[in-house]
């Protein structure tokens, strides 16, 4: 039960590829943290930092007070689950199970109870004589993570555990590991590609893209806010829809042209528009902030375009709409008949909809935030 | 050689496949042939080499000559054969100890472990292997010139010489074959294993070494098979003689009896024959790794 702190943390490998740089992450006392990134982004690196397993080449690590930044990972007293589960093929799934335990030198009897009761808690006392090879991979899974669990680790680190799982059995087992970590209160640091399995287990995910922590907030943060173009582009199936647009300043307030139609400025962005001097700006909605309608009227709500594509999707229909060259996204319900070719109406939701600024990137909230 | 459990796919014909192994069996009749009319000609009175028919007069007395230890027929000369058949034990077994040993750590090394110079060194093992052994001998022999000790131990000693030495050779090829199975092992596999709590010895030890059993295996026989076979190196160093330089002898005596030579080369083949049985099947399966994708 430990806080884990990284402090400008920066690896350097020694090839020269830079692994992270200047990462800044607190994960509390039980809390559930996702790191979330696409692949090659950093997001191992930095498990492997905290696991010890990688040595950072700047910056420092804790545990609580304890610095750990150059302790071997023997002395962190961490369960890590690998990827592809890392289980030793010439053990039974017992001998697995009692590895740690057994280069703790503990008592035999000990170690017997602890394995049954972690082997119970996972449901695979049944197996305890078998090897990994006779399992299937959810069990194996299981294995791995009752491996890292039984010496009773102050933090769990999981590597995309659920990765090699296929897909009806990573949506079940995502809700257990949840609930487990839940249960045992257990500090847990999660990395993985999947947004859907970060926005669904994590109590706040951090985004890794080149290295760089972009945004760490709870998933409602980070899918409803989020900090750059990247971060809205990564969350999301389908992801938020992104249009550039020219800001005009007119009697009754701000506008945004949008292939030469007009949308309001947000109330809440106009000082923020203002204040950046921007000219022209990012829009961004989620698909599912989005309404469809057939007729249009001239409110500066909404945008015409042009049915591109239906896509239904059994609960409901995504529409692809193109609006003078940008294709957008937005679901509708299944009543709604629309043809390919028809003439609609595109109206995002104006309290929802984020506004990036096009050169760094940033929303306009991150980059205010940053100038103060 | 096909193991169970190996597939091919089906894309040969009936008629090209009989006729590939027509091609593999002429190409191995002369290796059939010299093996079977010397296991023939040892339970025979006279060779049978000649492929006469008529020369094959079965008999076991080769047989119990050559576990009387006999050279001859005629004549009182005796040698304790089991003390030879030790003696070349002594020498296998030793050979395969020290090159499975040093062979699996050094593989070990070189496939893990980040030092300067690895690359040339694994070319400076290369290097040493292509070197025909026969070829050291000299040196060797003047390198242990240096410190030879006294002369009632040298007897002792000898085995340790020849061990160390019929080794060494082996040892280059063992690394690279231990290399190339601990290459096969995923990392991950070791840092589970560093996290669990267990130190770098522990992890070779107990986790990665049992993966690679397959490996220790073929080297562990490689090596037996090094010593056993080993004339040179024996003649050179070892005072007294095992089965490669008691054949020999024989072959260059001038009372030497054939069939009974067959006998004991017949023997001789032996511990070959057994070990490649026994070894095939964990040489050619290659472990589970219990890792997946």
């Amino acid at each position: 039960m430990v806080v884990v702190r990284l402090v400008n943390v920066t690896k350097i490998f020694k090839t020269g590829v830079v692994g992270v740089k200047d990462i800044n992450l607190t994960v509390n006392h039980k809390e559930f943290m996702a790191l979330l990134g696409p692949s090659g982004s950093g997001k191992s690196t930095t498990l492997y930092l905290i696991a010890g397993i990688y040595k950072p080449s700047s910056g420092k690590i804790f545990f609580d007070d304890r610095d750990v930044t150059n302790l071997p990972p023997k002395d962190r007293n961490i369960g890590l689950v690998f990827q592809n589960w890392a289980l030793y093929p010439h053990m039974r799934v017992y001998d697995n199970i009692a590895f740690p335990l057994r280069i703790k030198k503990l008592p035999e009897n000990e170690i017997r109870k602890k394995v049954l009761e972690t082997a119970k808690m996972l449901r695979i006392d049944k197996f305890l004589n078998r090897y990994p090879w006779q399992l299937s991979g959810g069990q194996q899974q299981r294995v791995a993570i009752a491996r890292a669990l039984v010496k009773e680790p102050d933090v769990l680190l999981l590597d995309e555990p659920l990765s090699n799982l296929d897909a009806q059995l990573r949506i079940s087992v995502r809700a257990e590991l949840k609930r487990l970590q839940k249960r045992l209160g257990i500090t847990t640091i999660y990395v993985t590609h999947d947004q859907a399995e970060a926005l669904a287990m994590a109590d706040r995910i951090a985004v890794i893209n080149n290295g760089r922590i972009i945004q760490i907030g709870t998933p409602e943060q980070v899918y409803s806010k989020p900090a750059t173009i990247f971060v809205g582009g990564f969350l999301g199936n389908p992801p938020m829809n992104f249009v550039e647009a020219e800001i005009t300043e007119e009697k009754q307030g701000l506008y945004m042209l949008l292939s030469g139609q007009k949308l309001t400025v947000p109330k809440h962005y106009e000082p923020l528009v203002r204040k950046a001097g921007l000219r022209k700006v990012v829009v961004g909605f989620r698909p599912e902030d989005t309404a469809v309608i057939p007729e249009c009227r001239e409110t500066g709500e909404c945008i015409k375009g042009r049915v591109y594509a239906v896509e239904p999707m059994g609960r409901e229909y995504i529409v692809v709409v193109d609006l003078g060259g940008d294709l957008v996204k937005a679901i509708v319900p299944r009543s709604l008949v629309l043809i390919e070719d028809q003439e609609v109406c595109v109206c995002p939701s104006l309290e929802k909809l984020v506004l990036f600024d096009p050169k760094t990137e940033k929303s306009l909230e991150t980059l205010y935030a940053e100038k103060t | 050689m096909m193991s169970a459990g190996l597939r091919d796919i089906e894309l040969r014909s009936r008629r090209t496949e009989l006729l590939l192994v027509a091609t593999v069996l002429i190409f191995s009749i002369p290796l059939i042939l010299g093996y079977g009319l010397l296991i023939l000609s040892s339970f025979s009175k006279e060779m049978v080499t000649n492929l006469n028919p008529h020369d094959f007069i079965p008999t076991l007395r080769n047989w119990i000559l050559f576990f009387e230890g006999r050279t001859a027929v005629f004549g009182g000369i005796r040698v304790n054969i089991w003390h030879i058949v030790l003696n070349t034990l002594i020498v296998a077994l030793g050979v395969s100890f020290l090159v499975t040993l040093v062979g699996s750590m050094t593989g070990y090394a070189v496939s893990r472990l980040k030092f300067s110079g690895r690359k040339r060194f694994m070319a400076l093992l290369m290097l040493l292997h292509a070197f025909p052994g026969s070829v050291m001998v000299v040196g060797i022999y003047f390198l242990y010139l240096m410190f030879l000790p006294s002369y009632q131990l040298v007897r002792f000693y000898s085995f340790f010489f020849v061990i160390v030495a019929r080794a060494s050779l082996e040892i280059p090829m063992a690394t690279w074959l231990m290399k190339g199975f601990f290459d096969m092992i995923p990392w991950e596999v070791e840092w589970a294993a560093l996290v669990d709590g267990a130190s770098r010895f522990k992890v070779w030890r107990k986790v990665i070494l049992p993966m690679v059993k397959p490996g220790v295996a073929a080297v562990m026989l490689f090596g037996f098979l090094a010593g056993w076979m080993d004339i040179i190196y024996v003649r050179t160093f070892l005072v007294d003689q095992t089965l490669a330089t008691w054949i020999e002898s024989n072959i260059n005596a001038e009372y030497s009896y054939l069939p009974l030579v067959a006998a004991a080369g017949t023997f001789y083949l032996l511990p070959t024959i057994i070990f490649f049985l026994l070894a095939q099947r964990l040489i050619f399966t290659i472990s589970a790794t219990g890792v997946k994708g």
